[in-house]
C-alpha cells in the first residue's frame, strides 16, 4: 500500500527569465492565474495580492443531481478560499483551504509557488510564455478507522501530496489563446495497485468575445491507465469569464468535483456522460500592498 | 584722559573698518555666467528669493531624493524608508526632463511631438524639470479637485510636494528627511542660465546688470522671466458635450496613435499602474469605442477630463488631463485612432 515518500520538490529557479521591456511583452494571454482548474502562465505582479473564493456545486444530473437537489445547488462538492501574492513580477505564492471533495480527502490546506520563466513577446522573439508551479497539499481530516483507506494515514507524511505543473501558453490572436499543461501528481499513500506518481497532459483554450468577456475550455488527459484507475476520469471544463477592474469572475461547468491537481487529476471519478458535471464559480479580487 | 580718548577713537575707527570689510566680503557679487543658477542670478539682480529657497545643497541627499522620486522609497543613513505610496511614484505622472524644445513652450502638440521624438511618456502632470524655479503650484482649477488644500500648497514647493504625496499619489505625508531629500534633488536640477537659451545680447545684459542701476537690473530680471515658465496653468473644462463630439471624424488618427502609445499605454500597457489592461488591438479598441458615448468613466471624453477617483481597496486612480496638457482636438485624434483599432 505504501510505496514511497516524497518530501518536496526542488525547482530550477536558477533558470533566468528573458530580459525584455514590459511594452514588448504579450499581456492577458489568460485573464488570471488559474484557467479553470489548471494554472495559466500568468502571475500576480510584485506587491499585488488577491483573495480567491471558488465553489463547485453538486452534480447537475445523474443519481445525485436533478430536481431533487436543485440541479446540484443543494450541495457543495468543494469550496476553496485562498490568498495569492506576487513576490516579483514573475514569482508568486499562494495558499488556500479546500473543503475537499471527500474522495477520500477533505479539510485540505494547499500552498503553491509559481515561477514564470518565459514571457511571450509581441515581436515573436519569444513565442510562448511558460511557468512552473509546485503545489503541496496537506489534509488535517480525522484519521479513518479503516486501515485499507488512504485516509488511515499510518504516518504523518501520508497526509501530504504534491503536484508540479508546467504551463506553456501562447496568444495567437487578441481573441485566441491556448495552453498546454503537462502535470505530475505525487501522492505519498495510495491504494493497492494504484500509482503514486501520475502524469497528465492538460490543454486549454480561451476565446475572448470582448475585452471583458471570454469563453474558456480546459481538458486534462490522464496518462496512467492501470487497472486500479479504471474508475477515474479525465476532467473536462467549460467556463465564461468576466473581467472587471480588479475583479475576475469565472462561471463554469466541469466534471471535476474538487480543486487542485490532487483532486481534479488524481482523484476525479465524475463522468460528464453520467450527468456528473456541475456548476461552479471563481471570484477573485486583486489588491496592491 | 586725552590718551584714553585717542584710544577710544582709534578703536572705533578700527571696529568700523572691520565691520565694513566684513560686510563687503558678505555681499561680494559673484559674476553671472551661463552656469549660474537661475535663482542665484535673480537674487543677484535684486529679486526676492523663492519661498522654498535653499542656501545649502547636499549632493548625497539629492541622490536619495532622486531615488524617492523614481522608486517611491529610499533609505538614508539610519532611516529605513517605507513606500510613500503603494500605488504611484512621481514619475507615473511627471517627467523629469525637458518636455518641449523651448522651455517656454506650453503647446500641447509641441509637448506630444517632443515626447514621441524623445521616447518619453506624454503625461498629465507638468515636468519636474525646473520645478525648483517655479513660484506657483496647483494653479487655477486644481481647487475644484482638492479644495482648500491647494491654497497652502500654491506658493511653496515643499507644501506642494506634501499635497502630491498624500493626496495625488494616494500615499502618506513625507517624513522631514524625505521631503528635504526631494528638495535637494530639485535644487540639484534647478534651471541655470544655460537652460534658458538666452541670446548673446540677453546674456550680456544679464551678466553685466548686477553692477548697474535698478532699472537695468529690472530689465535683466524681466529677460530672465520671459525665458521660463513660473507657473503652469491648469483648467478643467469638463467632458466635451455629447453634441459637440465628432467621435474621431474630425481627428487625425496618426496623431491619436501617438497619444495612445505614449500616454494611455504608459499606465495601461500590461496593466502597469492600473488593473485595466490595454493593448494596441481590436479588443481594447472595441472596448473604448463602444463606451465612447455618455459621461461614464469608461468614456474617453469623460475619463480624460475628470479622471477617476480613488476608492477603498482600489486607490490607484486615473488623473485628469487639463486643457493645457491635452486639447479637445487631440481627444478627437485619439478617438480617430481608437476607431481604427476597433475596425469601425
Amino acid at each position: 500500500m505504501i510505496k514511497n515518500t516524497l518530501l518536496g520538490f526542488t525547482f530550477l529557479f536558477g533558470m533566468n527569465g528573458f530580459s525584455q521591456s514590459d511594452t514588448n511583452k504579450v499581456s492577458e494571454t489568460f485573464s488570471t492565474v488559474h484557467i479553470i482548474n489548471g494554472h495559466s502562465a500568468e502571475t500576480l505582479k510584485k506587491r499585488q495580492w488577491r483573495y480567491v473564493i471558488a465553489h463547485r456545486f453538486g452534480d447537475i444530473a445523474g443519481p445525485a443531481g436533478g430536481v431533487q437537489t436543485a440541479f446540484g445547488f443543494d450541495n457543495a462538492s468543494d469550496i476553496r478560499f485562498g490568498f495569492d501574492m506576487g513576490i516579483t513580477d514573475n514569482i508568486m505564492v499562494g495558499a488556500g483551504r479546500l473543503k475537499g471533495a471527500n474522495n477520500p480527502y477533505r479539510s485540505i490546506l494547499e500552498g503553491y509557488v509559481k515561477y514564470r520563466f518565459l514571457s511571450q513577446t509581441k515581436d515573436n522573439s519569444m513565442p510562448v510564455s511558460a511557468a512552473l508551479v509546485g503545489t503541496a497539499y496537506a489534509t488535517y481530516m480525522p484519521t479513518s478507522s479503516d486501515p485499507l483507506s488512504v485516509a488511515s494515514f499510518p504516518k504523518f507524511i501520508h497526509r501530504f501530496n504534491y503536484a508540479a505543473q508546467l504551463s506553456i501558453t501562447r496568444k495567437f490572436h487578441p481573441r485566441l489563446s491556448v495552453a498546454f499543461m503537462p502535470t505530475y501528481v505525487h501522492r505519498n499513500l495510495v491504494n493497492e495497485n494504484d500509482q503514486n506518481g501520475l502524469f497528465s497532459m492538460g490543454g486549454a483554450m480561451n476565446i475572448k468575445l470582448t475585452k471583458s468577456f471570454g469563453l474558456v475550455a480546459e481538458y486534462f488527459y490522464n496518462l496512467n491507465t492501470s487497472e486500479a484507475r479504471t474508475n477515474y476520469t479525465n476532467s473536462l471544463s467549460f467556463g465564461l469569464e468576466w473581467i472587471t477592474n480588479g475583479h475576475n469572475f469565472t462561471l463554469n461547468f466541469t466534471n471535476a468535483r474538487g480543486f487542485g491537481e490532487l483532486q481534479y487529476i488524481a482523484l476525479n471519478q465524475a463522468d460528464w456522460l453520467e450527468g456528473q458535471f456541475r456548476f461552479g464559480f471563481t471570484i477573485t479580487r486583486t489588491f496592491k500592498y | 584722559m586725552k590718551l584714553n580718548l585717542c584710544i577710544l577713537c582709534l578703536a572705533s575707527i578700527a571696529f568700523y573698518w572691520g565691520i565694513s570689510a566684513a560686510a563687503d566680503g558678505a555681499s561680494s557679487i559673484k559674476p553671472i555666467d551661463k552656469n549660474t543658477s537661475l535663482e542665484e542670478a535673480r537674487i543677484t539682480l535684486g529679486a526676492t528669493p523663492l519661498i522654498h529657497h535653499m542656501d545649502a545643497f547636499d549632493a548625497e541627499l539629492a541622490v536619495v531624493g532622486e531615488q524617492l522620486i523614481i522608486q517611491g522609497k529610499a533609505n538614508y543613513k539610519e532611516f529605513k524608508g517605507k513606500r510613500i505610496s503603494s500605488y504611484f511614484v512621481c514619475t507615473d505622472c511627471h517627467n523629469l526632463g525637458l518636455e518641449t524644445l523651448e522651455l517656454t513652450s506650453v503647446s500641447q502638440q509641441d509637448r506630444l511631438d517632443y515626447a514621441v521624438q524623445n521616447k518619453i511618456p506624454f503625461l498629465p502632470g507638468s515636468t519636474l524639470f525646473g520645478v525648483y524655479n517655479r513660484t506657483s503650484f496647483y494653479n487655477d482649477d486644481y481647487y475644484k479637485k482638492y479644495g482648500n488644500l491647494v491654497f497652502g500648497a500654491r506658493d511653496s514647493l515643499r507644501n506642494a510636494i506634501q499635497l502630491c504625496a498624500e493626496y495625488c499619489a494616494s500615499g502618506r505625508p513625507l517624513l522631514d528627511w524625505e521631503l528635504e531629500a526631494m528638495m535637494h534633488y530639485f535644487k540639484r536640477e534647478e534651471l541655470t542660465l544655460n537652460d534658458l537659451q538666452l541670446t548673446t545680447d540677453e546674456m550680456d545684459l544679464v551678466s553685466t546688470a548686477s553692477n548697474k542701476t535698478a532699472k537695468i537690473k529690472g530689465a535683466a530680471l524681466s529677460v530672465l522671466n520671459d525665458h521660463y515658465v513660473t507657473a503652469f496653468r491648469a483648467h478643467f473644462p469638463g467632458s466635451l458635450d455629447e453634441n459637440k463630439r465628432t467621435y474621431g471624424a474630425t481627428g487625425n488618427a496618426l496623431n491619436g496613435k501617438k497619444i495612445y502609445e505614449s500616454s494611455c499605454m504608459y499606465c495601461h500597457g500590461n496593466a502597469r499602474v492600473t488593473y485595466l489592461n490595454l493593448d494596441s488591438d481590436v479588443l481594447s479598441g472595441s472596448f473604448l469605442w463602444n463606451n465612447k458615448e455618455g459621461y461614464d468613466d469608461k468614456s474617453i471624453y469623460q475619463v480624460i477630463r475628470w479622471g477617476t477617483f480613488p476608492i477603498a481597496g482600489r486607490k490607484q486612480y486615473m488623473p485628469l488631463y487639463t486643457t493645457e496638457k491635452l486639447t479637445d482636438g487631440q481627444i478627437e485624434d485619439l478617438m480617430a485612432y481608437i476607431k481604427q483599432l476597433a475596425n469601425k
